[in-house]
């Protein structure tokens, strides 16, 4: 075969057949719903943790997988799924909480007493305990967002410090140092306002 | 700084509220709404494959076919481009207003020149008309000039001729 002959057999090349493509498509699909089944989970409680609000978190969630299917073609490139897909709505609601107002730790107090188990707890006692986790939330607010963001993250036990510096580019041992920061900052400001408020951490 | 660990109560509690939250079960339902919103989105368009596709097996035929493509491209590129070519050339270029020097401007004002009054038809038909009518009216006084006229004339010429004859012999 002559180079023009090469050339013009690659220019007019045939696409595959309607079978591979449908074969192609459901194969995809298997995949697609299986990533879901398994770690939609952990990505709405990712989201959650930086949202705080249940419907957001859900929209979040449906951002991520949305993005899976636009890069569906290179899934097979990816190493470790969990990791990136816990990356990819990790953006998502980095970039849906820059956006969005500072919510009010009010917000915070009445969603958490929705959300948070209340198993053999009164009412008061559900409320007490909302009211100091909002608090506890409020002053990791108030932490730098390189720290904060570790900090948040080392809270879910599925993610080792090495997957969090996958997750937020960066190496182990700028996690570690940061977690050992972001400890010392929350701990500092809980202290603080024990002393100024004193009912709010009981 | 604080030390993390001489403040347990403090870093335990940002502790167990991020667990905590960490923790919270997925609410119902959550992966069929996922996976629902997934297949109500969009679908990306496909390719249409021919009923019939070209058998192209011979090398002459993809070359005539490579060439057919190349010169419908060529020729739709020259066409838009000689289309597009045409108007700029129809474009007239206004002069530019040259203000006069060292005078007053004219503050964008445009001369216009006074034009002529035109032939006003009322007035020159009543003018001919009013020079026409003497004229056919009176025949009789205008051929009678010339007879006033020719008289005296003729009286004349007889005297100067008279005169040159005498003056003529004297001269001699």
């Amino acid at each position: 075969m002559s180079a023009s002959q090469a050339v013009f057999a690659g220019w007019m090349e045939i696409p595959n057949s309607a079978v591979t493509d449908e074969a192609r498509t459901r194969a995809e699909e298997e995949t697609l719903a299986a990533l879901v089944s398994q770690y939609s989970g952990t990505l709405y409680r990712v989201a959650f943790s930086v949202l705080r609000n249940p419907a957001d978190a859900e929209d979040a969630v449906q951002e991520a997988f949305l993005r899976v299917l636009r890069h569906r073609d290179t899934l097979d490139q990816v190493r470790d799924r969990r990791v990136w897909l816990i990356r990819i709505v990790w953006n998502i609601v980095l970039d849906r909480k820059r956006r969005a107002k500072t919510r009010p730790e009010t917000d915070d107090v009445a969603e958490l007493a929705r959300v948070l188990p209340s198993d053999g707890l009164t009412a008061e006692q559900i409320a007490s305990a909302a009211q100091h986790h909002a608090h506890v939330l409020a002053c990791i607010d108030q932490l730098p967002a390189k720290e904060r963001q570790v900090l948040m993250l080392s809270a879910f036990e599925e993610l080792s410090s090495v997957e969090i510096a996958s997750v937020l580019g960066i190496t182990e041992s700028s996690v570690r140092s940061r977690l050992f920061r972001a400890r010392n900052l929350v701990a500092g400001l809980l202290n603080h306002s024990r002393s100024t408020h004193p009912r709010s951490l009981r | 700084m604080n030390d993390p660990t001489q403040n347990p109560i403090a870093h335990g509690a940002a502790e167990e509220t991020l667990r905590l939250i960490a923790r919270l079960s997925a609410p119902q339902g959550l992966e069929d709404r996922v996976y629902a919103g997934l297949h109500s989105r969009p679908r990306r368009g496909r390719i249409l494959s021919w009923p019939a596709a070209p058998r192209l097996d011979s090398s002459w035929m993809r070359s005539a076919a490579a060439a057919a493509i190349v010169f419908v491209v060529a020729g739709g590129g020259w066409g838009i481009y000689s289309r597009v070519q045409q108007p700029q050339a129809k474009v007239i270029a206004l002069p530019t207003h040259v203000a006069a020097p060292g005078g007053f401007s004219s503050a964008g004002a445009m001369r216009t020149p006074n034009t002529l009054n035109g032939p006003v038809l009322a007035h020159t038909v009543t003018a001919q008309k009013k020079q026409v009518k003497p004229a056919a009216k009176t025949p009789a006084p205008a051929a009678q000039k010339p007879h006033r006229s020719v008289a005296p004339s003729a009286a004349g010429k007889a005297a100067t001729q008279a005169a040159t004859q005498a003056t003529a012999p004297a001269a001699k």
